[in-house]
């Protein structure tokens, strides 16, 4: 479904992504951990089209999407769910989802996509007419996960959604990613190493100093040394 | 005595109507695009102008009419504008002063223009509706009525786009958060030119409306400006509900204050009044988006 | 840095060194010579505005406003109290520093664009003030203006503006002093404690730089300058009124700084011999003037993003790394 090569990222001057290649497979769960600042957030962005400076080509479907930008992105399905969240704090519940359809793909599935959401995330309903800005942090992030599900998205990228949240949420989050793919959408987790996520994964990667350190299934990373020790020195 | 002060009160309420329409468009700009327009006022006198052009150039007597065919000049022209002249900047360093900067070009440009085109001489515009009501002592024209009417209804209609629609929201989603606006798919730079184009309307509606009252003149926007951006820091820039009350407070201050102490200063009391919230508030009396 | 200082400064003499010898082609010709003079006058205001706006990014809009003040100031204190104009002006300078402070306090610690609309406020007041009841208790004419200011005087000797020599080398003196003060200020540790502050405010406030108190000592130091060349300007031209005020001196101050290049300091010198001088050519349009005027400022600010020193940079790359003002 998505295939990058050689997808370089700058901010500035400062080359963040150095050559990364992925394959992503339709309906699958990637998981990718890391070290913190070495280029897994701006991974998903680059290819959610929110970096401006980026090199290498992001097939989708078949089609080069690298260069566009997150407008005609979020319209042929890939949808960015930001680690902070983003929402809009003046804003409530409902109108932010609403405005997770803002794309005209997902403008007809509005109706539909609201009643999933809302049967994912019954605390949203209740809340529906509240604030934003009045939402706890774990509220937040369901909200934040919900505005990304109403997109229509084919392809979801999360990043570290269980960043700051308490363990037993940290269980929600995993239930709910993967319901998501249950339901047929492709998920990318950017991670740093947690259990419960990385358990779903069907295939992990490792992103050291924007490059791919590892590539390959649970078990082989259990068996992989220097993995280990970046996981525990964490 | 008294009904004079009542006259000053109502005064105050239409001006703070008609200023509450500019002001509020020129804190959607700032909320939205954190841009600032100096070229504001000369959309103001452009509004009157082509009011004053519909009706004795194309010789066509009805309001109706005149708002009928400026509001899309004024919109498309407003959108434009930001297209041509205020999107290429965004990227730059210092944007924000070169924004300042190309759109003061822009208001030495337009208002000779008015100047070589229409003559310094002032325009007037019949008034909307005449007549008046007459209630005991105190008389109240139909005109400050139906100004009154039609400001208050232009900020109602822009409340309902902003809540009700969907170019509304993003126009909102943008304010509040400009990073979200991009996650969820929405088109910034069409957002920017769109806030843009509806503040030009707003203030170009506030020009006709005030141009029956007041005359139009080539430099009279500059008044406009600085009274709308006095307003706007009052109530907290890229705050809506904030600049609604000081429009109002503000209208009301200046129309105690013109008719106790004189015209001349009208300015210099905004200003003592502004700089003193700014002093104890920096933020305005709501610094923030609502 | 040492280096940057050496080059600048020597930047500054080869520019000034050029100024300085124009009197020996046009001594003898008074209308160009006034020009120079006026072309001397406006790039120190136009380099003072830079200071503020483009190395110490203060959104101020008050430059012409304590330009006028300072003139005003001046002419006043020399009439009323029978000062010699020479300290007349400095007194000017005072004056409009002092009148920066009072603005500054309140404004400086706002977010850029309300220090934009309070400056820009103050200049919008200034006319119905000096206009007004106030302003003719204290001496500005209303709207007639002053109509008779003392010419300069130093030392016994008198100028003449039907001589104007002597007042350009004058002028040249003052040009030059500001210009090295405003170098001076830009390569000290403020210039640095500007950059930094222009970066990242919370990251230059964490270092321990004040932000309120460098902008308010620069903000007090180009308002007395300001004035001072006001009160200058004052006592050779022998007449003041409130259409300085109006949008078009402003406008073509706005375009020496578009000219010269926000932030790339002697750029605002060069800037503003070549406006004037464009000025000059434009005044037969009459009305037209100021259209152009106003293209010319959107043309520039789009084509010509950061001016003409912004242009030879871009033709010439850098030698080296250090940052500098010029190439």
């Amino acid at each position: 479904m998505l295939e990058i090569k050689n997808l370089n990222a700058y901010y500035d001057d400062f080359h963040v992504l150095k050559d990364v290649s992925i394959d992503i497979k339709k309906g699958e769960i990637i998981v990718m951990l890391g070290p913190n600042g070495h280029g897994k957030s701006t991974f998903l962005k680059s290819i959610c089209g929110l970096v401006s400076k980026i090199r290498g080509t992001i097939k989708y479907n078949g089609q080069n999407i690298a260069g566009l930008g997150s407008e005609k992105l979020v319209n042929m399905g890939i949808t960015y769910i930001a680690e902070n969240r983003e929402l809009f704090p003046e804003m409530t519940v409902l109108e932010n989802l609403k405005l997770g359809a803002y794309s005209k793909t997902a403008r007809p599935y509005e109706a539909r996509n609201l009643e999933k959401v809302f049967a994912l995330f019954p605390r949203l309903k209740e809340r529906s007419n509240q604030l934003a800005s009045t939402m706890s942090g774990g509220e937040a992030r369901m909200l934040a996960i919900a505005r990304g599900l109403m997109s229509n998205a084919e392809f979801l990228a999360i990043d570290e959604p269980s960043l700051g949240l308490q363990p037993n949420l940290r269980d929600e989050v995993a239930r709910i990613i993967k319901e998501i793919n249950k339901q047929g959408i492709t998920v990318m987790v950017v991670e740093q190493n947690i259990p419960q996520i990385t358990e779903l994964a069907h295939r992990l990667y490792v992103l050291e100093e924007g490059r791919i350190s590892f590539e390959g299934s649970k078990d082989e990373a259990l068996g992989n040394d220097h993995l280990k020790e970046i996981f525990l020195g964490m | 005595m008294f009904v004079e002060i009542i006259d000053v009160i109502i005064s105050g309420m239409i001006n703070g109507s008609v200023y509450a329409l500019m002001a509020v468009g020129l804190t959607l700009i700032y909320g939205v695009s954190k841009a600032f327009n100096f070229a504001y006022g000369s959309f103001y006198s452009m509004g009157g102008y082509l009011a004053w052009m519909i009706f004795s150039v194309a010789v066509i007597n009805s309001y109706f009419i005149i708002f009928i065919l400026s509001i899309p000049v004024l919109l498309v022209l407003g959108y434009l504008i930001e297209k041509v002249l205020v999107a290429p900047l965004r990227k730059r360093d210092d944007w924000e002063i070169k924004v300042m900067m190309i759109t003061l070009g822009l208001a030495l440009l337009l208002d000779n223009s008015y100047q070589v085109l229409f003559g310094a001489r002032m325009k007037s515009l019949p008034s909307i509706l005449e007549g008046s009501l007459e209630i005991g002592e105190f008389i109240l024209a139909y005109q400050d009525i139906v100004i009154f009417i039609l400001s208050i209804g232009g900020i109602l209609l822009f409340r309902w786009f902003l809540n009700n629609t969907r170019t509304g929201m993003s126009v909102r989603a943008v304010a509040q958060n400009p990073a979200g606006a991009q996650i969820v798919g929405i088109p910034k730079e069409f957002v920017f030119s769109a806030t843009f184009a509806i503040s030009t309307v707003m203030v170009g509606t506030g020009g006709i409306l005030l141009a029956q009252k007041y005359f139009v003149t080539p430099t009279g926007g500059w008044d406009i400006l600085v009274k709308a951006w006095v307003i706007t820091a009052f109530g907290g820039m890229g705050s809506i509900k904030g600049s609604l009350y000081a429009a109002f407070i503000l209208g009301m201050l200046e129309a105690f204050v013109g008719w106790y102490f004189g015209m001349t200063w009208v300015l210099i009391a905004l200003f003592a009044v502004l700089l003193t919230t700014l002093a104890i508030r920096p933020q305005g009396l709501m610094g923030k988006w609502g | 840095m040492d280096m940057d200082w050496k080059r600048n400064s020597q930047l500054l003499m080869i520019i000034f060194g050029i100024i300085g010898i124009m009197p020996l082609f046009f001594g003898s010709t008074n209308f160009i010579m006034h020009i120079l003079i006026m072309c001397l006058i406006w790039s120190v205001v136009a380099s003072c505005w830079d200071l503020i706006m483009g190395f110490a990014g203060i959104f101020s809009f008050g430059q012409v406003a304590f330009f006028v003040i300072g003139s005003y100031a001046s002419a006043i204190i020399s009439a009323k109290f029978s000062v010699p104009p020479i300290f007349a002006v400095i007194l000017a300078g005072f004056v409009a520093g002092f009148l920066g402070v009072l603005v500054g306090l309140p404004c400086l610690k706002l977010k850029g664009a309300y220090i934009a609309l309070v400056t820009f406020a103050v200049h919008m007041i200034l006319e119905p003030v000096l206009k007004g009841d106030i302003g003719r208790a204290i001496g500005t004419g209303g709207s007639r203006g002053i109509l008779t200011i003392a010419p300069m005087n130093i030392l016994g000797y008198t100028f003449n503006s039907s001589d104007p020599v002597p007042y350009f080398y004058l002028m040249f003196f003052l040009a030059v002093a500001s210009s090295f003060i405003i170098l001076a200020v830009i390569k000290s540790h403020w210039g640095d404690a500007f950059l930094a502050l222009k970066d990242s405010e919370q990251f230059a406030t964490c270092l321990g730089v004040s932000a309120f108190k460098y902008k308010l000592i620069v903000f007090a130091l180009t308002s007395f300058i300001t004035g001072m060349i006001g009160g200058f300007y004052a006592h050779y031209v022998g007449m003041l009124s409130t259409r300085m005020l109006g949008i078009d001196l402003f406008v073509t101050l706005m375009v020496i700084l578009v000219i010269g290049g926000v932030g790339k300091f002697p750029g605002a010198i060069v800037g503003s011999f070549i406006t004037i001088a464009l000025n000059e050519m434009l005044s037969p349009l009459g009305s037209y003037r100021p259209i152009i005027l106003g293209a010319m400022v959107i043309v520039l600010v789009l084509l010509l993003p950061d001016g003409i020193v912004g242009l030879i940079q871009k033709i010439m790359p850098k030698k080296k790394s250090g940052k500098s003002l010029i190439a």
